[in-house]
């Protein structure tokens, strides 16, 4: 390869333009001839038993083309197979595209109606009737883990759908060795990133196929209950432009993709149905409302021995998705620290609400939250100096690549330098003598150091570690494509097997190209989007688990460097000399040293494609003619322990970022309201391939989990309904009340990937929520305040005052 | 998220609003800013038949100084007090409100009167202007008549406005010198509903003692409410740290909050004292001539 021109520098986006401009194609801007709308009846309780449904007044309505209730769904189609995160499930439970027999979570679908307009088909809805038999809702883990509650599932004879546990190393051992047993309650509550593009879906059966147009972030999840649910194997799935995934557009959307195609079956027509806010507000997905029992044995020093962590996860109301945030916290399950006993025990007790999805990080903000909350607790108890227990605990710089005990290894990294650094840059001990002078005052200051690991890159055989009883072995490792293409006219294009919810990725592969072909990103572009039909796609194909850095890097540079490869053995045939004697610049290739006239001594892109795909006499014997290269890159250290060994140690993930945060928050006593003054972070991302779009997923996640920890989130009623339907209540906060991120670059390459990337997709999300609870709890210490619990909304930071004060 | 379907008119005077409500009563609403009545359609929680869009009544729009008084037309926009320089002069405590009503594509949609209409319990115009010598102006089929604001609203979301009546003006007394107010929302976040909110309006004697004071209660009750104990406790008196703390008491034992996912009850009472003191303060600063930017709590 060349030099990196482009690989490390914060080229020109190549798809804001686009989206500023208000010319990127999303699923509601397509339009398809015939095209009907549909949209959607949902449950208005939050437990009920369906009874008769009478659909015939909404038939009737003039515009009105097909209407689905839950006898259609029964009868045409199948209820989808146990997903990976259904694996623990006791006994099989049928789970339809909507409700059937009950309805377990206010904003279930129920019912679909399709007209000529969006406006007839919500008509239509009103004039839907349905006896419901409503039953009662529980709504907190606690109650419906009770023998008493009421059963959302009869067949599971309890709401506890799942029990399980991981344990490494020796726990009791450890315990028994102790000084000293800390032990704490911690709470993370329910919420969703809210992207600004709801759930879209367009359905087109034609005599060939099922055509699906969807923002899926994970088209194969779509492409496969497609297929299960209508015994359709015929699918094109095609992702267009995508308004942010974060998790939201993985799991549930498969249920709206059927009902849609189910209508286009059903009317003979293309049918279009667009979720709107509060629609996703109460059935898009949440993220898990997650319990912890911890307790950590230490040493009086601040070492810590061993842990025990009891985990309750609150699933809400499907089977689908019940060990989504357990089995994701063996991701970072010793975050940054080198403990060798651990023991983690799950539940998931159903709830009436909202199913649980991934959400930009799916139970790593929790692992995270548990270890750095009690990092704090134990220098607390202790007498000693949070950040040094930290220090203490943490993995040395020499000891990497680092295997955790339960089998991740971490490449590279050096946590005591991210620690300084973050000290530094936040002027830690400037700020300890402001809190000081705060004291006198009701405007407290508090610091909070945190530190946290960013897992990348999927390993589905992480499963067997916690079920080793399931008979089927979920994706093992990975696998993604890239096709790179030099065109006729000399430009390159290029498609990618996964689809991108705005990531920055067309710019991020562009640049690889660029580098290892040696042509400037402008004349680099992509296809198109995501196309079932088109785009060389692997089970790694899905804009999640932090996927793209490792699966679609790998395949973009693995398809680049094939293609230099064919381009330099067509170039040294044609200026007849050897490859080796020739370089690429600019798109043009030629002889080192540079003699005599270019004509001679070198050849353009453009003159290689026109003679590549149009003239057969010039081409080199056995020459594949065009230039064209695919590749599927699976990565190659994904061994050792790619599937469990005899003690569960797997590779959860493949690498590991990692990030200190440094919060510096005032809160206002009387009020209760927190306002964050500074927020520092110092992260190390591998091999930087644009910083720009790395700063952009920090930005983000970091105003997402702040955001998180100061109150934006769900709230159920007793009754379950859901209280926060629109963005309004929900309470997310707006650039006047997020801090401005202050990022420094410690970027140390990873031994095993490519360039040395490392992940950068969930990022601030994991430890922010943290690093805010130990700002908030360290300014409230003259009131001798614990923050277990999130979120920090103005009220319960009062009311922790209150109490501490009475 | 579409409204049921309605018939449309835009007429260009007030005596055609009034003729068309004449004509199709309880089923027809009138459209102003359209901030509170459009989500409401979409929500399906308001099904009109008949919208009267009253955008194009040019006599409706607007601000202006008639004597001693700020005249808004009833559709004069929250962004348009926001920016007057008159309000910012002399009613600094409706620029307060003005630029923390939502936010800034509701606030230039908005309107006073809409707002009024309107009577959300947790409006910032209702709680503000009840701090001001306000009143209302109404037309009907006898013409215009004119009520104090403090009378307009009777219950939540409901203002004594008959089925054949508009608002086209509010007008606000100007305060004299040596005067201020602020207004304080404790907002959960930019762009939100209050929590709570307080508008203090005091006129200083010589000795500093309160020669008028008005203090109004927002998000606090069912509608917005004066606190006449605490303003009585206040008048004809300098404030002192401890009879603020009284005041604060009965500002509190004065409100009426009811829980909802923006706090409880026990949590916006308290809120009600606490930023009735921070009002208070600002106000008396503003009298005294001290520059006070917008209080963010
Ligand atoms: C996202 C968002 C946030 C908001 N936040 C706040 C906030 O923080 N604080 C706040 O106070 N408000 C807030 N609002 C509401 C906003 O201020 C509205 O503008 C206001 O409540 C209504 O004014 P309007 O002109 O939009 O009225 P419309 O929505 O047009 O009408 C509201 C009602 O008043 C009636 N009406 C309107 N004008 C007249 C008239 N002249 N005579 C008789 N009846 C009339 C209508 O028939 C209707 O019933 C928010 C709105 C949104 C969408």
């Amino acid at each position: 390869m060349a030099q990196n021109t482009y690989i490390g520098a914060s080229t020109r986006s190549k798809e804001a333009p686009r989206h500023v401009t208000g010319r990127g194609r999303y699923a509601d801007d397509m339009v398809l001839p015939r095209m009907l709308h549909a949209c959607i009846l949902r449950s208005p309780y939050g437990h009920a038993r369906i009874g008769a449904v009478n659909a015939g007044e909404a038939t009737q309505l003039s515009g009105v083309v097909g209407v689905i209730i839950p006898d259609d769904v029964k009868r045409r189609s199948r209820p989808f197979k146990p997903g990976r995160y259904a694996a623990g499930l006791r006994v099989p439970i049928p789970e339809y595209a909507s409700a059937v027999d009950k309805v377990r979570y206010v904003g279930e679908p129920v019912a679909m109606v399709a007209a000529e307009t969006r406006a007839k088909a919500e008509d239509a809805l009103e004039l839907i009737e349905i006896d419901y038999e409503p039953l009662s809702a529980v709504t907190d883990t606690h109650a419906a883990a009770d023998p008493s509650a009421a059963l959302i599932y009869e067949e599971l004879g309890s709401n506890v759908a799942w029990q399980g546990q991981v344990s490494y190393g020796d726990v009791e051992q450890a315990f028994a060795g102790a000084d000293r047993v800390v032990r704490e309650n911690l709470k993370i509550h329910r919420y969703s990133s809210t992207p600004l593009e709801p759930f879209a879906i367009i359905a087109e059966h034609t005599p060939e196929r099922l055509n699906i147009w969807c923002n899926s972030q994970a088209p194969e999840v779509v492409y496969e209950a497609v297929t299960e649910a209508l015994g359709i194997d015929n699918v094109r799935v095609i992702v267009p432009d995508i308004g942010g995934g974060f998790g939201q557009k993985i799991h549930l959307i498969r249920k709206y993709a059927v009902l849609t195609a189910l209508m286009a079956v059903k009317t003979g027509r293309p049918v279009k149905w667009i979720e709107d806010r509060s629609e996703h507000m109460m059935a898009g997905g949440h993220s898990c409302d997650q319990e912890f029992d911890v307790e950590m044995a230490v040493k009086s020093d601040g070492e810590v021995l061993g842990v025990i962590i009891r985990d309750t996860d609150d699933v809400g109301g499907s089977i689908s998705t019940l060990t989504i945030h357990f089995t994701n916290k063996l991701n970072n399950l010793f975050n940054t620290y080198k403990v060798q006993h651990l023991r983690l025990e799950g539940r998931s007790v159903l709830t009436n609400k909202c199913p649980v999805v991934p959400n930009r990080g799916i139970g790593k903000p929790g692992m995270c939250f548990i270890w750095e909350r009690m990092m704090d607790r134990i220098a607390q108890e202790l007498g000693l100096d949070q950040i040094e227990v930290r220090r203490k605990n943490l993995i040395g710089a020499d000891q990497f690549p680092y295997t955790t005990p339960n089998g991740n290894i971490h490449g590279s990294g050096d946590y005591q330098e991210l620690l300084n650094r973050a000290i530094k840059n936040i002027d830690y001990d400037e700020v300890r003598k402001r809190q000081a002078q705060s004291r006198d005052t009701n405007r407290l200051i508090g610091i909070s150091v945190v530190i946290g690991v960013e897992p990348g890159g999927r390993n589905a055989a992480r499963d067997m570690a916690i079920f080793p009883e399931s008979k089927q072995m979920p994706g093992a490792g990975g696998v993604e494509g890239a096709t790179v293409k030099l065109e006729k006219n000399g430009s390159v294009a290029f498609t990618l097997g996964s689809p991108s919810c705005g990531q920055g990725h067309e710019t991020t592969a562009a640049q690889i190209i660029a580098d290892v072909l040696g042509v400037a990103p402008e004349r680099i572009s992509i296809t198109g989007t995501f196309d079932s039909a088109l785009s060389p796609w692997g089970v790694s194909s899905s804009n999640s688990g932090n996927n793209f850095h490792l699966y679609d890097v790998g395949a973009v540079h693995g398809a680049a460097t094939r293609l230099r490869e064919k381009v330099l053995t067509l170039a040294a045939h044609l200026l007849q000399t050897d490859k080796a004697s020739l370089t690429i610049e600019n798109g043009i290739v030629g002889r080192v040293p540079r003699s005599g006239s270019a004509e001679d001594d070198s050849i353009t892109f453009a003159q290689l494609g026109k003679i590549a795909y149009g003239n057969q006499a010039l081409l080199p014997d056995g020459f594949e003619p065009g230039l064209e290269q695919t590749y599927y890159h699976s990565h190659p250290h994904a061994n050792p322990l790619m599937i469990p060994d005899a003690h569960g140690r797997v590779r959860a993930q493949y690498t590991f970022s990692s990030a200190a945060h440094a919060a510096v928050v005032e809160v206002d006593t009387e009020t209760g309201r927190v306002r964050v003054l500074r927020y520092v972070i110092v992260s190390d991302n591998g091999t930087l391939i644009n910083p720009s779009v790395v700063d952009g997923q920090i930005y983000g996640s970091a105003a997402h989990g702040i955001s998180v920890a100061l109150g934006e989130g769900f709230v159920y009623g007793a009754d379950g309904q859901l209280l926060t339907l629109t963005l309004l209540d929900y309470g997310k906060s707006t650039t006047l009340e997020t801090p401005h991120v202050e990022i420094e670059h410690y970027p140390i390459p990873d031994p095993f990937t490519t360039l040395g990337q490392k992940a950068a997709g969930e990022g601030a999300a994991i430890p922010s929520p943290a690093a805010i609870a130990g700002a908030v709890e360290d300014a409230l210490t003259p009131f001798g305040v614990k923050v277990r619990h999130l979120p920090l909304s103005p009220e319960r930071v009062w009311r922790l005052i209150h109490e501490s004060k009475t | 998220m579409y409204p049921a379907a309605f018939e449309y008119f835009a007429p260009g005077t007030v005596d055609e609003v009034l003729e068309l409500l004449a004509r199709h009563g309880e089923d027809a609403k009138i459209l102003a800013g359209g901030q509170s009545l459009i989500p409401m359609m979409k929500l399906r929680i308001a099904s009109p038949r008949f919208l009267i869009d009253v955008n194009r009544i040019a006599s409706l729009t607007g601000l202006r100084q008639e004597g001693d008084r700020l005249v808004m037309g009833a559709l004069c926009r929250h962004a348009e007090v926001g920016r007057s320089g008159l309000v910012r002069l002399r009613l600094p405590l409706m620029a307060d409100a003005a630029s923390q009503t939502a936010d800034v594509q509701v606030r230039n949609r908005g309107t006073v009167g809409g707002s009024l209409a309107h009577a959300d319990p947790a409006g910032d115009w209702p709680a503000a202007l009840l701090a001001l010598d306000t009143t209302v102006t109404i037309a009907g089929r006898d013409g215009l008549r004119t009520v104090p604001l403090s009378e307009f609203i009777v219950d939540a979301y409901t203002t004594q406005l008959g089925p054949i009546e508009m608002v086209t003006e509010i007008s606000v007394q100007l305060p004299k010198a040596p005067s201020g107010g602020a207004y304080v929302k404790f907002e959960k976040r930019a762009g939100d509903f209050a929590v709570a909110s307080v508008g203090v309006q005091v006129e200083l004697a010589e000795g500093g003692q309160c020669r008028s004071i008005a203090i109004s209660l927002g998000a606090l009750g069912a509608m917005p409410t004066r606190a006449r104990a605490a303003e009585a406790l206040l008048l004809g008196r300098a404030a002192s740290p401890e009879l603020l703390t009284e005041a604060g008491q009965l500002v509190q034992a004065e409100a009426q909050p009811f829980a909802d996912t923006r706090g409880s009850v026990e949590y916006k009472r308290h809120l009600a004292g606490i930023i009735f003191r921070r009002a208070f303060a600002a106000a008396v600063d503003r009298a005294l001539g001290r520059e006070v930017e917008t209080l963010h709590v």
